[in-house]
């Protein structure tokens, strides 16, 4: 149980404050509510190029300064950028939250003055060699992109990755960070969460002092494409890649309700079953067997029109990449005969898993802005378990057979260059 | 601007801190169980997880050459199966209280944890002692084991960064050496391992004499020994006591080794040399010294290569320490046409870091950083229950946790230097890079690195 303390300032910035004093630790997140899905066309990547920019430094904060003042403290610092959102965290010692406030303030209120063309060259360059780095450097490094333009047509924000096109990073201009800021980072396409050492009134009074005089800023526009989309592909739409990889593997993907619905805590059930711990249904079947190196399921908590179940599985050596394909189909259709065992092992370690999570002030943060921004409420959190234990075998069950089928499926499918 | 109107002073002046509030390590207990085992308790009464890990000082360099990777197939192989049920009904026992469990092997150490609710822990801790004390190495499953643990290994021959990484030990070390393998063996030694030795490699070096069992969770001291004694008590097996870790190398002469991989869009960089033994005296000086070369976002080697001049998404540096000297190395990736500026960088800022030391701002970030970031990684109960067992392993002294953020704001700028000066040998650099040698090549000629050798399989 996560106790919190939710408030609005005038200017829209909504604010969550958790109180726990195990540890004399305080994290901070600022979530706003823009990510990949927010790119226009020709832009992709620039949500989180300008995540890179944000840590340039502010009106007040020299360039760099961010990470110089909370590693002087004994912090640490970071960001994600991901399909519907973009986080900024700080976790501080304490008694050092007004600096961690201060600076996020500063970036919330006062970028713009501290932006320039030879900073936006530089990070463009330091993003040019993370894409390179995570992606086409790696063996499977293209599989999201491949798994994503199959899964979402063009016009669906979910269609490009986050990281992007080295083509339209290369072409992101100036104007385009002053365009973004003053589209996404306002105060009102926000919350702010403090978890952690800190008593609620005086954070919260705090929180005022440093954002309240941002200016509110025009709402948000809407997520550019069409974000409605049915929960079936119509198909099996796959891509069959022979490259340079040291094993076969096979990614997937299927369009599943999203996070936001009801059915989203059915497919959560699913997903346990099938992908969590060695007594699921992947591991017992085709890793225990032999017949896959290793075995997993992920559900992705996304809102726009769906969410994501994908599974991966990569094959021993000389496995046939056709045969582990057909393995793991069969366990994704084969799911919906799932038994009353099955579902409680997998809601109990949902339970623990989150227990274990939450002991971070940070993971706990970021919880509790996700809720914020997604149900209005961090109420819901705490709801969370209670949902999912009550998803009975017959919801799991329907929720196999309208989603997991050959008719709602992306496969991508790796083969290494001299196997077979 | 937005903040137009506003108070200027409070957005000019960077915010003081608040009223500190005290942090202190908690409080271990070292208790001897029946038979001889170590329990380290650690009563954590706000939190809602525990964590239950045999942590026992043996791991892979324990090993010959030729048992590369027994060690690690010996303890992962640990949920293959009990005498008293198989691989599947341990998982369900476990899963079914929904802990999470497993094996780690390092070179110094092999430690088997479970971690779950506190009123579960009457399940799991006989399901832990049962795993570690009475394996049963079922063929079937261990060979199961092993085929992933091969494939893992084939897996590193192809992913630039660990190719990197094992070629750059392997020159440090040599062929025959401690640390000059893969930790986990190489595809071909791991065929040859069989259940047999994994059994006899536990009968001999797993026990209680050089082991310790850490609990963390809300548990009354009687009720966690008598949870010990009921599984862990009358564990008397005398292990082989594990041999002494080789003597330290010293840095040798420069040298610049390229791993072909053709087509490649980027280099893995590591450049470095024989570093030292966590043993080592001056320790925490060195922790700060690096700490400003390379080991944070504010280091000198990040501000220098990606915040400066944009040639990687980071770059960072690292003592590897071990019983014996591990490797000491700056690690990167870079656009190929960029290969010889970033080596460039990197030994610029080994020579002055070696030459110099840190700043005396640098060394009060450093030290402030360090005292303060220590309780932000002691929050849950797994991250205490490694910190303690992190302790067992490196035989540190009673209270070093406790004492420790005082010990490190102690650290002075002299000392500093002097470690860098002691530790750091510019001269002795050896230089790796994993990408196009074609296009690499010949960058890195006449750079004062050393003769090029060039490698093309990705093997060793």
């Amino acid at each position: 149980m996560v106790a919190s303390h939710e408030s609005t300032l005038a200017n829209g910035l909504r604010v969550v404050i958790a109180p726990d004093r195990t540890t004399p630790v305080v994290a901070v997140n600022v979530w706003y509510q823009v990510g990949s899905r927010s790119e226009p066309p020709g832009r992709t990547g620039f949500a989180h190029l300008f995540e890179h920019m944000m840590f340039q430094g502010s009106e007040h904060v020299a360039r760099n300064g961010h990470f110089q003042h909370i590693e002087t403290v004994g912090g640490s610092a970071n960001a994600t950028t991901w399909f519907d959102r973009t986080s900024y965290y700080e976790t501080v010692p304490s008694h050092h939250l007004d600096l961690a406030l201060w600076l996020e303030a500063d970036r919330m209120g006062w970028l713009l003055p501290a932006m320039n063309s030879e900073k936006l060259e530089n990070q463009r360059q330091v993003v040019m060699n993370e894409r390179r780095e995570r992606y086409d450097n790696q063996p499977y490094g293209d599989w999201d992109e491949r798994v994503q333009s199959l899964l979402f047509p063009a016009s669906h924000p979910y269609h490009h990755t986050v990281i992007g096109s080295m083509e339209d990073i290369e072409s992101a201009t100036l104007e385009d960070v002053h365009d973004f800021f003053e589209t996404h980072y306002r105060p009102g396409n926000a919350i702010l969460t403090i978890a952690g050492d800190c008593e609620p009134e005086g954070a919260l009074d705090r929180v005022r002092r440093y954002f309240g005089e941002i200016r509110a800023g025009p709402p948000s526009p809407p997520v550019p494409g069409e974000e409605r989309i049915p929960l079936a592909t119509g198909g099996t739409r796959r891509s069959d890649v022979q490259a340079a990889v040291p094993l076969p593997r096979v990614y997937l993907a299927c369009r599943a309700p999203a996070f936001t619905t009801e059915a989203f805590y059915a497919g959560e059930a699913v997903s346990s079953c099938l992908g969590s711990g060695r007594s699921s249904r992947l591991y017992e079947r085709l890793v225990r067997t032999g017949v896959a190196k290793s075995a997993s399921c992920h559900h992705l908590p996304l809102t726009s029109g769906c969410a994501i179940m994908l599974a991966v599985a990569t094959g021993l050596e000389d496995a046939d990449a056709a045969e582990l394909e057909e393995a793991l189909a069969a366990e994704m259709e084969g799911v919906r005969d799932l038994g009353e065992e099955e579902l409680h092992r997998a809601v109990v370690g949902a339970e623990t898993r989150n227990l274990r999570a939450l002991q971070r002030a940070q993971l706990r943060a970021e919880m509790l802005s996700s809720y914020a921004a997604h149900f209005g409420s961090t109420s819901r959190l705490n709801d969370d378990l209670r949902r999912l234990r009550r998803v009975t075998l017959d919801e799991a069950r329907v929720w196999c057979e309208e989603y997991l089928h050959a008719d709602n499926r992306v496969v991508v499918r790796y083969r290494p260059e001299s196997g077979k | 601007m937005t903040g137009a109107g506003m108070d200027g002073g409070l957005r000019e002046r960077v915010p003081s801190p608040g009223p500190i509030r005290p942090y202190h390590f908690p409080e271990v207990a070292r208790i001897r169980l029946e038979g001889g085992l170590e329990l380290r308790l650690v009563h954590t009464p706000s939190l809602p997880v525990a964590t239950a890990m045999l942590v026992m000082r043996f791991g892979e360099s324990a090993l010959s050459p030729d048992e590369a990777g027994l060690a690690v197939l010996a303890a992962d192989s640990l949920e293959g199966g009990t005498e008293l049920r198989s691989a599947g009904e341990l998982a369900h026992a476990l899963d079914g209280i929904g802990a999470s469990w497993g094996a780690a092997t390092g070179w110094d150490s092999t430690t088997v944890a479970v971690s779950c609710l506190p009123d579960h822990l009457g399940e799991a801790m006989p399901l832990l002692a049962e795993m570690v004390r009475r394996p049963s190495f079922d063929e079937e499953e261990f060979a199961r084991h092993r085929a992933r643990q091969q494939a893992a290994a084939s897996q590193r021959l192809m992913d630039p960064a660990s190719m990197a990484v094992d070629r750059f030990a392997h020159t440090l070390y040599g062929r025959g050496g401690l640390y000059g393998r893969p930790l986990t063996g190489t595809p071909e030694a791991i065929g040859a391992l069989t259940a047999d030795a994994a059994a006899r490699l536990v009968g001999r070096f797993y026990g209680p004499a050089d082991a310790a069992l850490v609990l963390v969770g809300d548990l009354e001291r009687s009720e966690a020994v008598a949870l010990a004694e009921s599984a862990w008590g009358g564990w008397e097996r005398e292990a082989v006591p594990v041999p002494d870790a080789a003597p330290p190398l010293r840095a040798g002469e420069r040298s610049v080794h390229v791993v072909n991989r053709p087509g490649s869009v980027q280099s893995e960089i590591r450049v470095g040399h024989v570093g030292i033994r966590r043993a080592v005296e001056d320790y925490l000086p060195l922790i700060v010294f690096n700490l400003v070369l390379g080991g944070s976002f504010s280091s000198r080697l990040n501000l220098n290569l990606r915040e400066r001049r944009g040639l990687t998404y980071g770059v960072r540096s690292s003592f590897a320490a071990r019983r014996a000297a591990g490797p000491f190395s700056v690690s990167t990736a870079v656009e190929t046409a960029s290969t010889e500026s970033a080596v460039v960088e990197i030994v610029r800022e080994i020579e002055a870091m070696a030459t110099d030391g840190p700043t005396t701002d640098e060394v009060d970030a450093a030290t402030s950083y360090l005292a303060g970031v220590f309780p932000l990684r002691l929050q849950s109960a797994g991250q205490i229950a490694s910190r303690v067992a992190g302790s067992f392993i490196h035989d540190l002294p009673e209270g070093y946790n406790r004492s420790y953020r005082d010990r490190v704001r102690e650290v002075t700028r002299e000392e500093a230097a002097q470690s860098a000066r002691r530790h750091l040998h510019p001269d002795g650099l050896c230089t790796v890079v994993v990408g196009d040698a074609e296009a690499v090549g010949s960058q890195l000629e006449g750079l004062g690195m050393g003769e090029v050798a060039v490698h093309e399989a990705a093997g060793l």
